[in-house]
């Protein structure tokens, strides 16, 4: 073997031989993580997309979309096994009597679909939303553009940071204790509303500051020296540009809101409700009802109905729904932004 | 026109018009107004915080004196004295458990492969089932006794309660001022001193029971039998151990039967440490009704610690890589991924645990390859290894995302004077990067617990709500068993139960429990962080 | 009447050529015993120093010295800073202490324009960066607008340049181009006197050359206040010159004097590029 001919040659030693095993470990870890995280996706993807999506036209299984939730009557009927919901099931036995006295296993929930929940999803998240984001950015506004440093202020980050570490069902508690009983609002959109956006207003102040940080403190001088107020700058010059920002990382928060459960189990949703939220004699009676919602309604359908063949289709087809909602609300938000930023760059 | 010279001239508004001329409400300009506005917003925060501090205290203060009340007729009713002869019962009925367990084993190793026929086994264990069953009816008069009692004492309580309820319905009538109404409301007085003679006077008869159990016990074994197969004598040993410990506790039992009295008060100390310390969450019972906060609190730090034994390395492990190794294109597939899997919302994942991981693992654990694991195989498949390894799936992202920025704090000149020095890549990690990022690090572990001790659905779902603690004594294998956690008792029980019940104060005390909780790990989360905070560069 | 001091820098009434200087014994601007500080960090000490309307007055002295401290004290944009504030004497502009209570800041800041070291575009088009300061006083008049935008780029030799792409966004400009464009932008509210904070540091030779040019088509309608690190720019566009050292004011006269005859010794060594 030749001597090396220059002294930079690769030389092996034991760290170097750990190097790539070290390594190997954590990169083996990153993609572990990312096989468990598409493992639940796709199980949840192709079972339930065999509720929501069909091979026939329209593709798309409307009823389960489009129709509230029912009991399933599974009973044996001239030797072929029926899977009836209960409207069905009920013109079966006026058409066929001897069909009565068949007995029949019932499943509740498991059929028709769950056009209420979504419903009443979209609704809280739009309205909880609403409500943090105009609290969130006028928060961040004030920390980002008005405040000076000082105690008040450094109780008010703390108070922030805090907020955000504080459990979700704590807030179901808050929610119940402050909304539905001592305002006497009862099991109400408006308590779950209020509930979820007290819930988000960390992650929305936090990202909406970021997002006027982002902005060039030239904007604001340069106003300024134009002679602006404050106020002027701020709403002319500053937000509009932090918009794309906010809306962005609300996304975050939007997720979270739409996705959490435990803070309405006892402050937003019903188990089960027949009309739907704008069913009332008066339009603000809507705020004071509970509405049904798609986490909720996960819940109940996966511990309090038995796991079997005729209750999986509602299972899955409603964890897939939920899925899909919050990654559409996400996927909106993204190219909302982008549209914005399109508008304005810098 | 006389002109004025310009030095003495006063400065003329028309000239520089710079004078405020704006309008003004109470003194404050508009602008003034505008900045209150978002100072209030700022508020929010803070005034959020308070609120949930106030209502819970609110809701969960009346709990303490409630619990006092429920101790106190606990005393009261007798309650308290029937336990004690009730815990005796129970100690023995563990001790007959021991027994068939040791049946158990000895049949199974006598007709295990190439042992004999089941008669011929049962007939080798005659004689011990003998003992056994001897063992086991020497506590029947004990038994008697103590379900005698227990009706005694249960029906002084139920008096007791229909009494409240009048005193109840008194109050609601005088609160609405219908004085008549609530004159009319009899309500009798228990002498509880007289109630409860037939239990005190029941002691001579408990000593008659007491020392006939002794003899009858001690003659039993003396002649126990021995068991065939030598294997099993340490445990027959230790049965005997615990059976001649449990005799030298009846004098005990009896000296605080002889100073039992039901006059004593509960004092209002020892309702909080029954809930703090107390090892019993049992609620709508006939006899009564426990608040401890022990069980619950011990499920949630076990599925929490199972959780971060798997998120954090995963976590950590993961933020290295893409932080010091992987390339971009790498890192811009595993993080976007990454931060896809916080969006889960915890219910799918709950329902994930409950459709699919539950029934996959207790698969996995009847794998004989497996049989080695704690706790493999086991049986019931929602338990705290089903809630941890969904738990930790929630964790990963937390733990990744703020490691990762942890990593990348590391101020470059760092990291390229240690490479300049000739240090490898993995060497500078270790050595340099890591514990440069370590309080970031230890505080992105923090966070994760945070998160994972205050999720609800996944344990709710997944954690086989069974409100006991945990059977350490098998080493590792108690992460195979069901337990209930903080989150998950407020879940499942707050829509079930009465407002203003000491049930319902009880939950609002364990969410009290739990906001304190995870303040207590954010702040020292963010203490760290700012303790330990390296120079800006 | 005549001897009023004439509404300067008002576009819509150009100043006829040859108006004598208003007031030789008064200067627009009156810096009396000026002390500042930021925090307990003094900036400035014991400054007094007048400011000729319609002249350029050039501010020069080493990084540090503190004559952008003093530029920002005329529009107050100091206010911005926590911590920043005058703790002894006054600055007057026509007589009237610009740091009273009474003084609206906002109006102060209309009157006394400001151009910045970095040119500070806002991301909209080049009609909306000029016509922002006028919406802001509540301008909505389309015809109108379009007048003072096209002035005002008149005014800052930049119309001919973007005349055909007055909707495109600013930012598309150049270097040189954006800081006419803010000075343009500053010159559509009218004010009287205009602030320049090293209006030049970050342009290239050939856009500074026009900068210059315009800063001396601008003296004939505005009071011009500039801070510069480039001696030759001093020397080339100011009239008057006031060096600064250590937040003080060393010497301030015509700026042939400060350059070929300098009083100090200090002044000396700094114009000649001895230290600084």
């Amino acid at each position: 073997m030749p001597a090396p001919a220059h002294p930079f040659v690769s030389r092996s030693g034991g760290a170097r031989r750990l190097e790539p095993v070290v390594f190997g470990i954590s990169r083996a870890a990153a993609y572990l993580i990312l096989v468990c995280g598409a493992a639940v996706f796709l199980d949840i993807v192709v079972k339930g997309g065999a509720t929501v999506f069909q091979t026939r036209a329209p593709f798309v299984n409307v009823a389960f979309l489009s129709e509230a939730p029912e009991s399933l009557y599974v009973f044996e009927w001239e030797g072929r096994q029926m899977r009836l919901g209960d409207r069905e099931y009920r013109a079966f036995k006026q058409a066929h009597p001897a069909a009565a006295a068949v007995p029949a296993e019932s499943y509740v929930y498991s059929s028709g679909g769950i056009f209420p929940c979504i419903v009443g999803t979209l609704l809280l998240v739009v309205g909880s939303m609403s409500i943090a984001l105009f609290l969130g950015v006028c928060a961040a506004i004030y920390l980002n553009e008005y405040a000076r440093d000082g105690r008040f202020i450094r109780c008010v980050r703390l108070a922030i940071i805090n907020l955000a570490g504080v459990p979700s069902i704590v807030f179901g508690l808050f929610g119940f204790g402050m909304f539905v009983i001592f305002f006497g609002w009862n099991v109400s959109l408006l308590a779950g509303w209020f509930t979820l956006a007290f819930m988000v207003l960390p992650v929305v102040i936090t990202a909406s500051e970021e997002a006027l940080k982002a902005v060039p403190i030239g904007f604001r001088v340069g106003s300024l020296a134009l002679g602006a107020t404050k106020w002027q700058t701020i709403w002319r010059n500053v937000l509009p540009y932090a918009l794309p920002g906010i809306l962005t990382s609300s996304i975050l928060g939007i997720a979270r809101v739409a996705g959490e459960t435990a803070p309405i189990m006892f402050t937003a949703a019903y188990v089960v409700r027949d009309q739907l939220p704008w069913q009332v004699e008066r339009a603000m009676d809507g705020l004071f009802e509970g509405v049904m919602a798609l986490p909720y309604h996960i819940y109940v359908v996966s511990s309090k109905i038995p796991q079997n063949e005729f209750t999986e289709r509602v299972q899955y087809g409603t964890a897939f729904v939920f899925l899909a909602l919050v990654a559409l609300i996400a996927t909106t938000s993204i190219v909302l932004r982008n549209r914005l930023r399109a508008r304005y760059k810098w | 026109m006389t002109e004025p010279s310009p030095t003495s001239q006063p400065p003329d508004p028309a000239v520089f018009p710079v004078h405020k001329r704006r309008l003004r409400l109470l003194g404050l300009t508009v602008e003034d107004c505008i900045q209150a506005f978002f100072g209030g917003n700022a508020v929010i925060s803070v005034v959020v915080l308070g609120l949930i501090t106030f209502f819970l205290v609110r809701e969960g203060a009346g709990f303490l004196g409630q619990n006092r009340g429920n101790l106190s007729i606990y005393r009261l009713a007798g309650l308290e004295y029937v336990d004690h002869l009730r815990r005796q019962a129970e100690d023995h009925t563990a001790l007959t458990r021991y027994l068939s367990d040791l049946r158990l084993r000895s049949l199974n190793a006598l007709t295990g492969p190439g042992g004999m026929e089941l008669e011929a086994a049962n007939a080798r264990l005659a004689a011990f089932d003998a003992f056994a069953s001897g063992f086991e009816d020497a506590a029947d008069p004990l038994r008697g006794l103590v379900s005698e009692l227990s009706e005694v004492a249960a029906a002084i309580k139920t008096r007791h309660l229909v009494i409240e309820d009048k005193k109840e319905e008194r109050r609601q009538l005088l609160a609405e001022r219908k004085l008549e109404e609530a004159a009319a409301v009899v309500i009798p007085e228990i002498d509880f001193a007289a109630e409860l003679r037939p239990i005190r006077d029941s002691l001579p008869a408990y000593r008659v029971v007491n020392r006939d159990l002794a003899a009858r016990l001690g003659t039993l074994l003396a002649a126990l039998p021995r068991l065939a197969a030598p294997e099993f004598q340490p445990r027959v040993d230790r049965f005997i151990a615990l059976a001649r410990d449990f005799l030298a506790g009846f004098p005990a039992i009896e000296r605080d039967l002889e100073a039992w009295d039901h006059t004593r008060p509960v004092s209002a100390g020892e309702a909080f440490p029954a809930f703090v310390f107390g090892r019993d969450w049992l609620t709508a019972s006939f006899w009564q009704d426990w608040y401890g906060i022990v069980p619950l609190l011990t499920g949630s730090f076990l599925v929490a610690l199972v959780a971060l034994c798997l998120a954090v390395p995963l976590g950590v492990g993961a933020a290295v890589y893409v932080n010091q190794v992987a390339s971009a294109r790498e890192q811009r597939l595993i993080k976007p991924g990454i931060e896809f899997i916080s969006a889960f919302p915890s219910v799918v994942l709950g329902f994930f645990g409950i459709a699919v991981l539950g029934q996959a693992l207790r698969a996995l654990s009847q794998q004989p390859w497996l049989a080695w694991m704690p706790g493999f195989p086991y049986s019931e498949r929602l338990n705290i290894l089903t809630a941890g390894c969904l738990l930790a799936l929630i964790a990963v992202p937390t733990i990744f995302t703020l490691a990762e920025d942890a990593l990348n704090n590391v101020p470059r000149a760092l990291k390229e004077a240690s490479l300049a020095l000739g240090a490898s890549r993995l060497q500078t990690t270790v050595r340099i990067v890591l514990p440069a990022s370590l309080s970031g690090i230890i505080s992105a572990v923090l966070l994760g617990l945070g998160r994972v001790i205050g999720e609800t659905m996944v344990v709710l779902l997944c954690a086989g709500n069974r409100i006991a603690i945990p059977d350490f004594s098998q080493g590792l294998g108690f992460i195979v068993e069901p337990v209930h956690t903080m989150t998950g008792i407020i879940a499942q029980e707050m829509g079930e139960v009465v407002r203003g019940s000491i049930h319902y104060r009880a939950l609002f005390m364990v969410g009290l429990v739990l906001f304190v909780l995870s303040l207590s790990i954010n702040y020292s989360a963010q203490h760290i962080v700012r303790r330990y905070r390296l120079p800006s560069s | 009447m005549v001897n009023l001091p004439v509404r300067l820098g008002s576009p819509a009434v150009a100043a006829p050529a040859g108006v004598p200087p208003v007031a030789p014994s008064r200067p627009l601007v009156e810096i009396e015993d000026l002390d500042f500080s930021y925090g307990v960090t003094p900036a400035l000490k014991d400054i007094t120093l007048g400011i000729e309307p319609r002249k350029v007055t050039a501010l020069i002295g080493p990084s540090g010295c503190g004559k952008s401290t003093l530029l920002r004290c005329l529009n107050r944009m100091n206010d911005l800073i926590e911590g920043a504030r005058i703790t002894a004497g006054s600055i007057r502009i026509h007589g009237v202490d610009i740091n009273q209570r009474d003084v609206d800041v906002i109006e102060l800041r209309k009157r006394v324009g400001m151009v910045f070291q970095k040119s500070n575009p806002f991301p909209k088009s080049i009609r909306e960066n000029i016509a922002y300061g006028l919406r802001l006083q509540g301008l909505r008049d389309r015809a109108r607008l379009d007048e003072i935008v096209e002035r005002s780029l008149r005014g800052a030799a930049l119309w001919e340049e973007v005349k055909d792409r007055l909707g495109e966004s600013a930012l598309g400009l150049s270097g040189g181009q954006q800081q006419r464009l803010c000075i343009a932008r500053t010159i559509a509210v009218e004010p009287e006197i205009i602030l320049m904070d090293e209006p030049c540091s970050a342009l290239d030779p050939v856009a500074t050359a026009k900068i210059e040019e315009l800063i001396q088509e601008l003296r004939a309608r505005y009071s011009i206040v500039i801070v510069t690190h480039n001696m030759q720019q001093a020397a080339r566009c100011s009239d008057q010159t006031a060096f600064f050292y250590l937040g003080r004011l060393v010497e301030h006269a015509p700026t042939r004097d400060i350059f070929t005859n300098p009083a100090n010794p200090q002044t000396e060594a700094y114009v000649s590029g001895r230290f600084g």
